[in-house]
């Protein structure tokens, strides 16, 4: 008798594709790993929220069709990423107010939609992963994750149970980094200002890495940890950590 | 007050260079944050409270008003007509100078001790009183400040000078009285009373604002932290009250519901030091009010915002806690925001007050964090309003064209996944050149603010979807 596997989507996010593609796999190892057979669609681009935070409706809507078309029919949707976790499961169904049938594709898929460590904590009941990291880290609570999806406690309890791992919480770990997209683009130097505040706490924890859930702080902190000349703390993808070297 | 918000840029560039600014934006950030945060604990250790109930019944309470604005106003108008005031209406800034000028001659005026009024600053009413030839003393020890600081605006709404360290206050006042320098706060507050007294004697006329107007009994309250209120609508024979049509609430049971949320939200107070409602003109055998009331109820703009997308904005009673909370403004301070209302409030209010093409960076000098929302007493979703206001500059065509064309750009790549392949590809393959074999690029044409301040780490040579497609092929992985 073989047992139905569990068909997850897996939304590697069009930031991941781009610079980071060893996330995408670790996500996929770590849903591997927790038995679900996972699907990577290959037309997937990008979840269309730079086009809906800067105020292009029609773009927003033309790129939620199409993600929504191709996650259809798995069990769920997993998202390495708070922000385009967020994106669909916050604003999806927001953007289609005159479209009665595809605001009700949406709500169905926002329903299915997690961010990767709630999806491995609060729908799989994940505890062991097999991640060996060995050190002390600080998590940063990306804005999307933890405000529009809760994502707070699973993240550190999945590091929890990482023996070599030693969590030591920064100050204002909640406050944003300043990254906000296009914010980091057209007011680089209020974002500069945010993002130092964020750096300051990180090192005061003496971490060896902070760890965070969404692509667009990695590369903002990390970006700024660098130009400030820490060379020494890593800036990690709590995605990179759980699953451990490939 | 004459709108530089279209300036936010180049200001908030001054505003983060200015070194003193800086050091004092810092100290008061934690004083305000975590005040807030230690009230709303308190709030709710106490059995059977809860800050989120609070602030559902709160936001319940501005929208039964906002969804009958106008029966709510008669109403008002009735109770305060029958207890001696006069109800006023003002469409407009100019509209307020003109009924307050007319009031103040009226009655022989030639000062008027005016008490924190955001209205008044929205309509310039200080010029307007001075150019009228009566003289305007701000009596609130921050405005009071800045008063004599060349009539400099403020920088909080409910902390003027946030943005001044004691030291510079010190000066300012050593300067202004010709006093020695005082360096406690104590003194210099006493310098002032010193000041204010005489002015509180000889003013005819008080000017404040409202905090509430309360609909059932037809008063206004007044919650402030000096006693200054209390001086301005008593000891004047005159009493102007001037503010927006949406702070009406409809009873006194529903005031004590919002009292409890806004000291908490904008001080971390539980209660602030005054609390005044005040209801008609003085009785016969009172001790003490005034004996002419007037109530001049302000639209500039609020009417036309009822029953819009941007009607929850109108249920914010002016805490302060969203700017608090605000990254971008701990950053750079209420002046950068050009007009009355600076942090996410204003971020929505000046474009929906001046127009949305007077001040097109506003909605977007912000990351969306949401910390605003989170602590926002009435729930007000200021993101969200934000985002709309964007998309408001979208349909009108009021963004900049290169951003308009290259989102559109990317919504149309982004649609064709070969096309985005093949994008995405050349785009990571050029930024791999760019780094050179580095693990990062230190300067991006086509994004030079952000590489300003930081570097951007090189990628890792090839796309997700590219190694993807490759392992699928070796492994004839499950693909779709
Ligand atoms: S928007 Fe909310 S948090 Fe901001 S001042 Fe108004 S009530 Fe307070």
């Amino acid at each position: 008798m073989t047992e139905e596997k569990m068909r997850v989507g897996l939304f590697v996010t069009c930031l991941v594709d781009l610079m980071r593609p060893r996330i995408g796999f670790a996500a996929l190892r770590l849903l591997e790993a927790a038995g679900c057979e996972v699907v990577v669609p290959s037309t997937q681009t990008c979840c269309g929220q730079p086009a809906f935070n800067s105020g292009d409706t029609r773009v927003a809507r033309a790129l939620a069709l199409k993600l929504i078309a191709e996650f259809d029919g798995l069990d769920y949707v997993v998202v390495p990423s708070g922000s385009c976790g967020g994106m669909i499961r916050a604003h999806y169904p927001q953007l289609f107010d005159d479209d009665p049938a595809a605001a009700a594709r949406a709500r169905a898929l926002a329903a299915r939609t997690f961010e990767l460590t709630d999806f491995l904590v609060s729908v799989l009941g994940v505890g062991g992963v097999p991640g060996d990291f060995e050190g002390t880290v600080t998590y940063h609570d990306s804005c999307s994750g933890l405000r529009e999806l809760g994502v707070k406690a699973q993240p550190r309890a999945l590091l929890a149970h990482m023996p070599g791992v030693e969590l030591k919480e920064m100050a204002a770990s909640e406050e944003c980094c300043g990254f906000g997209g296009l914010f980091s683009v057209k007011f680089g130097d209020i974002s500069t200002r945010v993002v130092d505040r964020k750096c300051d706490n990180i090192r005061a924890t003496g971490a060896d890495a902070v760890v965070l859930g969404d692509l667009g702080c990695m590369l903002n902190i990390e970006g700024r940890l660098r130009r400030r000349g820490d060379e020494r703390t890593r800036v990690l993808h709590v995605a990179e950590v759980l699953a451990g070297e490939d | 007050m004459r709108s530089q918000a279209m300036f936010f840029k180049a200001r908030a560039g001054d505003k983060l260079a200015d070194r003193q600014l800086q050091a004092n934006l810092g100290k008061a950030k934690s004083r305000f944050v975590e005040g807030r945060a230690q009230a709303v604990a308190d709030y709710d250790a106490a059995p059977g409270a809860d800050f989120e109930a609070l602030r559902d019944a709160a936001s319940a309470i501005r929208d039964r008003v906002l969804a009958n604005l106008d029966v709510w106003l008669e109403t008002f108008e009735d109770k305060a007509r029958a207890r001696g005031a006069e109800v006023l209406y003002a469409r407009d800034g100019a509209e307020i100078c003109r009924l307050v000028v007319d009031i103040a001659r009226r009655h022989g005026v030639t000062k008027a001790a005016k008490s924190k009024s955001m209205l008044s600053e929205e309509a310039g009413l200080n010029e307007a009183l001075a150019a009228a030839g009566i003289e305007p003393v701000e009596t609130d020890l921050g405005e009071y400040i800045l008063q004599i600081n060349d009539n400099e605006p403020p920088s909080h709404i409910i902390a003027p000078v946030f943005h001044k360290s004691k030291e510079e206050v010190a000066e300012l006042f050593a300067r202004t009285h010709h006093t020695p320098k005082k360096d406690d706060i104590a003194g210099m507050a006493r310098e002032a009373r010193e000041v204010l007294r005489e002015h509180f004697m000889s003013a005819e006329m008080g000017i404040s604002g409202a905090n509430f107007l309360i609909a059932e009994t037809g008063s206004a309250a007044l919650v402030t932290n000096e006693g200054n209120g209390r001086m301005v609508t008593t000891l004047p024979k005159v009493h102007v009250v001037v503010t927006g049509i949406e702070k009406l609430v409809p009873t006194l049971e529903d005031f004590s519901t919002l009292m409890r949320l806004l000291p908490r939200s904008a001080t971390g107070q539980r209660i602030s030091n005054y609390v005044s409602v005040l209801t008609g003109v003085k009785g016969e055998g009172d001790l003490d009010g005034p004996e002419h009331l007037y109530v001049i109820l302000v639209d500039n703009g609020r009417a036309s915002l009822v029953g819009t997308e941007f009607e929850p904005m109108l249920r914010c009673i002016r805490c302060g806690a969203c700017m608090n909370h605000c990254p971008v403004y701990q950053s750079v301070g209420g002046h950068a925001y050009g007009w009355v209302y600076p942090g996410p409030m204003g971020s929505v209010l000046t474009p929906l007050y001046t127009g949305i093409g007077n001040a097109l960076d506003l909605p977007h000098a912000s990351t969306l964090c949401n910390q605003c929302g989170v602590v926002c007493p009435v729930k007000i979703p200021l993101p969200d309003l934000l985002r709309k206001l964007r998309e408001k500059q979208v349909e009108l065509k009021l963004r900049p064209w290169r951003e308009r064309f290259a989102l559109r750009l990317w919504g149309w790549v982004a649609s064709r996944p070969a096309l985005y392949g093949f994008a995405a590809r050349t785009a990571v393959r050029y930024l791999s050149r760019l780094a050179g074999g580095a693990d990062r690029i230190r300067a991006l044409r086509a994004a030079p603010e952000w590489t300003a301040g930081r570097d951007l780490a090189a990628p890792e040579g090839r796309t997700f979807r590219e190694l993807y497609a490759e392992r699928v092929r070796h492994e004839g992985r499950t693909k779709r």
